[in-house]
């Protein structure tokens, strides 16, 4: 099948819209007498609720309601997916009422006539605390008293074992244990629009719609349901454009429901949009693991085992899936080698702070960031070539599937290739030449690699906890028009583009002709949703499946329309053929639909559905290096160079592909270098707003040099493994090592992120204890 | 956040520690201050528009005072809180006088709360010193009455 | 991120401002290019009742040379100074400084006079106010008066401008001879402000020494300084490499320094002698 658009650079068909300002986000939809809603918020991280005097802010112009704790009894708990044993599970309510657990925990909503009145009322009202200790240290918060949640008598949410081998024996028959204590620091996903809701109730109808800025549509519908114990299928939800997620909208947060509710008791649409300083407060945080390391070595570079205690901060709730996070972490420690021994022990904490969730990545950042600086530190121990001690621990291609001892089967992979590649075009032993000199000029250069694997494809269902499958189905309307509706919520990944080129090639039309729908449950079949790197893999895979299934039919159908044997006729170029005879596929859905003639049994129209259940994860690798340079003056960090190979399987568009792979580099430069969410002894959020949180910037940037391998995975007919957090994943560690390599003459062999220039300085100026 | 500092009065320290201790004088040398009322023993309240250059913010205010050991020691502890969030702090004030010059060292912890703390880390230790500057520049002049 | 409620009033000459002001007294504040003003407004930590738009106001943005000064009206934004090809050449300092704040964005609306006035201690401006020592023209309801830019910055966010006055001018002495200047700054990685910001203006005599020497150092205390150590060390030597090492040393000398989460305090005096050493240097090498 010849591909015009599979494999191309093809423009994103999105981009127009979005470029010129017409595309509709939850804010730009205005429905008629819409009110508005404002919160208040905890202003601390632990506090009694002593009282809420509302009685000013009611009387406020334009106020049409205050609601309280009080006032929402029946509204269930925010939604947690994930179950571990013997977890704690404290209820998490859409308000507070007698305590609140951290800054920025919802207390009241004011509704008003507009945006600017409600937030007046809001600040009307008067909350009086009595504050309580706050516990913001995971490690103190698992030794004891105080608690975030009273009556579970413990800060820990849950104890975890993980992993296969004897991690003892492994240790015992080492040359070397190396030890190091790491952190993953707390980050905030920052997408480019907060969060957003706005709810209509039809009393009439019974029908509640939600437009919600979220990467899962349906399970949001489902999820909001329940909370407001209405039927399902009376409740709406759409997502129209959504501008960027990270994670941070796979979530079901307290305002989905509580706006639905709102509107339900008002018979008013309502509308809230987060505010930028609410989205730092209130929106799910990434990372926050601190965790030590163990890892056994021969002298020859062999690891025997690995072993990760790790205490990862929950914050004061779960959201959708809080705990299952640190168990992906489990799952990648691994890496890219063949450890015969790994064993994780999470120890999951509560502290007054805002949940942690999925964040680009969600766990796996976490171990590839704990097995890449391992990497390192053993190479520093033996005085091997980091390169080297890779190599060595790398599985060979014809190992694949290859098991880990944590329990996963890698799909395919040829690591050495990506490094050889990634090698080859960093010209790396000219990049040592060059760093010896710059290092005997006194210069603090240093080369960062990091050989990662991911996984990707989430996932099998069994493996998730709501389902890991993904829906599509397919059309042809009748004047020949292509209509795929996705249950994957694309929220800027592009698929619009790359599932109207599978569609396009598959049927042999003009990508112009196919139209990709998706985030309205009303619209579109139940689907699972856009993140850990899944939507190709597994919902296009889906497109894919239903496109056959389509074709099959029609087929069948252009022949009995033909008058020819079926098992004549050929498809290509968007025609049936047999023999001289032809027919247009459009021709073919014109009859399908007009139904005068089909053959013995087969239904009129032109459609088809597949549900896809991948049957195992994918595991895309590659190979990063980099070249960092640390100003000896002031510590600030320089890359002079960004190398990456990336393997993510087959390639269905060179320019998302390599969109996703930037992106998530530039996410990793924001935790190696600038990110960290601060809250101080008290709970107190000290990065609230955007002049004190780092994000890093366009001219923080290293012109990236890409380059890919394409090793297909087996596990879908697309070949496709998934890329869109693979650049976070690979690209932190490569980072960090590329400083800690610049500064190892200086005898440091591990830093803590974020690499601010001035613990670089203190390390460099002798201000400081060197890190062992 | 940690405070501490040494301003040099130019009053002898009875008057000094007179002074701050009077309600009334208290009221005019704390900057933004609009009332201030004795409660029970060494307690009051106060309202306070305390503000620096553009940004402003109206705290209620309770100011405690105690271990007074006149003229030369007593610890001042305030709590306030207001729209942009809130303050809390407690101090132990050592006067002392030589040639006429009175010395207060001060040593205290101060934290805040919401807007405050979200929004003005960077300006907050710098904001603490300059209110603490113009309260005892004041003081000097009542002292000095 | 929504600012109380407030009347807006876009005054139509300097006079009229000045009146607003007058009459409005402390409820009211002057908006410029509102790019300091409107963020605290929308933060709530600001709350005027009354904005006093003065960017329509004829004749207040103008870069002019008159005689030995070059005459910059407030409302002058820093892209305007920023791409003046005339102040890059009588004074250098205003260009690179202008073009050292915030993105293309943030220099199209915000304005000098709003900066200096509006005296964030990260500010730019400050310290090429100092280090170039300018002269502020404000106008008042009793007239003008000028206020040296040493005597201006008064405290973190406080300056010397009175209540009910509107910066009109600030003035800019222009230097004679073999003169050099420079701005470096160490950029906050979030917000863009100086984390520490320096200013030299520096003249050479004849024989290559350093005739006289103005630092300006803002982004490390509460309020913008002069490093008077710095430039007494610099002023009838060489400035050579050792020369500027030892001036640099000097340049945050009995300041109190800011502490924050990006760098604490000794760090900033740290970042004031590197980047001091870094902008003499720089201004030596203009100068030549
Ligand atoms: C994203 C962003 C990044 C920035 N980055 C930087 C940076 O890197 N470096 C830097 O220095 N600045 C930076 N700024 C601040 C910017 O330079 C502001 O424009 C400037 O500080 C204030 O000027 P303005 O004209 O916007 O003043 P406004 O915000 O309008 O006013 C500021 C204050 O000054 C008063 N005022 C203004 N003009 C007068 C006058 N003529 N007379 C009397 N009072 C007056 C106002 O009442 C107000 O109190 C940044 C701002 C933003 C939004």
């Amino acid at each position: 099948m010849a591909t015009k658009y599979v494999g191309n650079r093809v423009k994103r068909t999105e981009d127009p819209r979005l470029i010129q300002g017409l595309g509709h986000y939850v804010d730009d939809i205005k429905l008629p007498d819409t009110l508005h809603v404002a919160f208040v918020r905890s202003i601390y991280g632990h506090a009694r609720i002593t009282g809420v005097d509302a009685s000013a802010a009611a009387k406020a112009p334009g106020v049409v309601a205050v609601y309280t704790g009080k006032d929402i009894g029946k509204i269930g708990g925010v939604p947690c997916a994930s179950d571990l044993p013997e977890m704690k599970k404290p209820e998490f309510l859409v308000l507070a009422s007698n305590k609140a657990l951290f800054v920025g925990h919802a207390i009241a909503a004011v509704v008003a006539t507009d945006r600017y009145l409600a937030k007046d009322a809001a600040d009307m009202i008067q909350v009086d605390y009595e504050e309580l200790p706050a516990v913001t240290e995971e490690v103190k918060a698992a030794a004891g008293a105080p608690y975030v949640h009273e009556q579970f008598g413990t800060n820990i949410a849950y104890k975890l074992t993980a992993g296969e081998g004897d991690i003892a024996a492994a240790f015992r028959s080492s040359d070397k244990v190396i030890k190091q204590r790491i952190l993953n620091q707390r980050l905030a996903p920052i997408a480019m629009e907060p969060r957003g809701v706005l709810a209509r109730y039809y009393p009439g109808e019974q029908e509640l719609t939600l437009w919600s800025s979220t990467q899962i549509p349906h399970l949001m519908r489902t999820q909001v349901a329940l909370m407001l114990g209405m039927p399902e299928n009376r409740l709406r939800v759409i997502t129209p454009e959504v501008g960027g997620g990270f994670g941070s909208k796979l979530n079901v947060y307290a305002e989905e429901a509580l706006l639905g509710w709102i509107s339900m008791q008002l018979g008013q649409p309502v509308k809230w949009i987060e505010s930028r300083r609410e989205n730092f407060q209130s929106t799910i945080h990434g990372r926050a693991q601190l965790g030590d390391l163990e890892i056994g070595i021969r002298k020859d570079g062999t690891v025997t085992g690995l072993r990760y205690n790790v205490f990862a901060d929950m914050g004061a709730y779960y959201q959708l899936l809080t705990p299952a996070i640190p168990t992906l972490t489990g799952l990648m420690l691994s890496g890219s080698y063949k450890i015969p021994a790994i064993q994780i022990n999470v120890t999951a904490v509560f502290t007054n702070k805002m949940s942690t969730d999925a964040y680009r990545g969600a766990g796996r950042p976490e171990a590839t960031y704990v097995v890449e600086r391992a990497m390192d530190l053993v190479a520093a121990e033996l005085g091997m070539d980091p390169v080297e001690v890779r190599r060595k621990n790398f599985p060979a291609p014809n190992e694949f599937p290859f098991k880990t001892a944590t329990g996963l089967f890698y799909d395919s992979g040829d690591y050495v290739l990506a490094l050889e590649k990634a090698l080859k075009n960093a010209d790396y032993k000219k990049l040592g030449e060059e760093q010896k000199k710059a290092r005997a000029a006194g210069r603090l250069v240093g080369i960062g690699v990091s050989t990662y694997v991911e996984i990707c494809a989430l996932g099998p269902s069994a493996a998730l906890p709501a389902g890991g499958w993904e829906s599509a189905t397919v059309r042809i309307e009748p004047t020949g028009t292509v209509t795929v509706l996705t249950g994957a919520s694309p929220h800027g990944q592009g698929q619009e583009t790359s599932f109207a080129q599978i569609a396009g090639d598959e049927l042999g039309v003009s990508i112009e002709a196919v139209t990709v729908i998706h985030g309205d449950t009303s619209i579109v079949q139940y689907g699972i949703g856009t993140f850990g790197s899944r939507a190709t893999a597994v919902g296009g895979t889906a497109v894919f499946v239903a496109l056959q299934r389509l074709k099959e039919k029609a087929s069948k159908l252009a022949a009995h329309l033909m008058g020819v044997d079926p098992a004549t006729v050929k498809f290509a170029d968007g025609r049936f053929t047999s023999g001289a005879k032809s027919m247009a596929i459009q021709e073919v859905a014109l009859h399908a639909h007009l139904a005068k003639s089909l053959p013995e049994g087969m239904e009129p129209g032109l459609s088809a559905t597949y549900f896809f259940e991948p049957k195992n994860f994918t595991f895309p690798f590659g190979t990063h290096i980099c070249i960092a340079e640390v100003d000896k003056d002031t510590g600030e960090i320089t890359l002079q160079r960004y190398i990456a190979v990336d393997d993510c399987g087959r390639v269905i568009n060179p320019l998302l592909v390599d969109g996703q792979v930037q992106g998530g580099i530039v996410q990793a430069l924001g935790q190696a270098f600038y990110e960290h969410v601060v809250y101080d002894e008290n709970g107190q959020l000290l990065t609230g707003t955007l002049m004190d949180y780092a994000l890093p910037r366009a001219t923080n940037c290293p012109w990236m040099e890409l380059d890919r391998t394409e090793t297909p995975s087996p596990v879908n007919p697309l070949g496709v493994k998934g890329v869109g957090e693979a650049g976070t994943i690979g690209a932190t560690p490569c980072l960090v090592n590329a400083v800690i390599d610049a500064l190892a003459p200086l005898g440091v062999r591990h830093l803590d992120m974020p690499l601010k220039p001035e613990t670089l300085w203190r390390i460099i100026s002798g201000n400081s204890a060197r890190s062992a | 956040m940690r405070l501490e500092g040494t301003h040099e009065l130019h009053a002898p320290r009875d008057k000094v520690f007179a002074a701050l201790t009077d309600p009334q004088v208290l009221a005019r040398c704390i900057p933004g201050c609009e009332s201030l009322e004795k409660q029970a023993g060494d307690v009051y309240t106060a309202k306070l528009s305390a503000g620096v250059g553009a940004i402003k913010g109206v705290f209620q205010a309770t100011v405690r005072m105690a271990d007074m050991r006149p003229p030369e020691h007593y610890r001042l502890i305030v709590e306030g809180k207001g729209q942009p969030g809130f303050l809390k702090g407690s101090g132990d004030m050592d006067l002392t006088e030589k040639d006429g010059i009175t010395s207060i060292h001060y040593v205290g912890e101060a934290s805040v709360g919401g807007l405050l703390a979200s929004v003005g880390q960077r300006m907050v230790e710098s904001a603490a010193k300059m209110l603490a500057g113009k309260f005892f520049s004041a003081l000097e002049a009542e002292a000095q009455k | 991120m929504i600012p109380t409620p407030f009347d807006y009033i876009a005054a139509k000459s300097l006079d009229e401002a000045v009146a607003l002001l007058g009459k409005h007294g402390e409820a009211a504040k002057i908006l410029a290019g509102g790019h300091s003003l409107v963020p605290a407004m929308k933060l709530r930590l600001a709350q005027p009742q009354v904005l006093i738009d003065i960017s329509r106001i004829k004749d207040l943005a103008y870069i002019r040379e008159e005689g030995n000064s070059l005459r910059v009206g407030a409302m002058t934004t820093h892209y305007a100074l920023e791409s003046s090809k005339r102040v890059r050449v009588v004074s250098p300092l205003l260009a690179e400084c202008a073009a050292a704040i915030g993105d293309v964005q943030v220099r199209n609306r915000g304005t000098i006079g709003g900066s200096v006035v509006h005296a964030d201690p990260a500010a730019d401006w400050p310290a090429a106010m100092i280090a170039l020592r300018v002269e502020m023209v404000c106008a008042g309801a009793k007239g003008e008066r000028v206020i040296k830019a040493d005597d201006f910055f008064v405290d973190l966010l406080t300056t010397a401008i009175a209540p009910g006055e509107v910066l009109r001018e600030i003035r800019i002495p222009l230097s004679q001879g073999r003169t050099g200047q420079s701005y470096k700054k160490v950029r906050h990685p979030a917000s863009g402000f100086a984390v520490v910001g320096v200013a030299v203006n520096l003249g050479l005599d004849a024989a290559g020494k350093c005739a006289n020497a103005s630092i300006g150092v803002t982004g490390a205390a509460a309020k913008a300084f002069r490093a008077g150590g710095a430039e007494a060390a610099l002023t009838g030597k060489p400035p050579d490499a050792a020369v500027a090492a030892a001036a640099a040393a000097k340049a945050a000398d009995r300041q109190d320094m800011n502490s924050d989460l990006y760098a604490s305090a000794e760090y900033r005096r740290h970042l004031v002698e590197v980047t001091a050493r870094r902008a003499v240097l720089a201004a030596v090498g203009a100068a030549k």
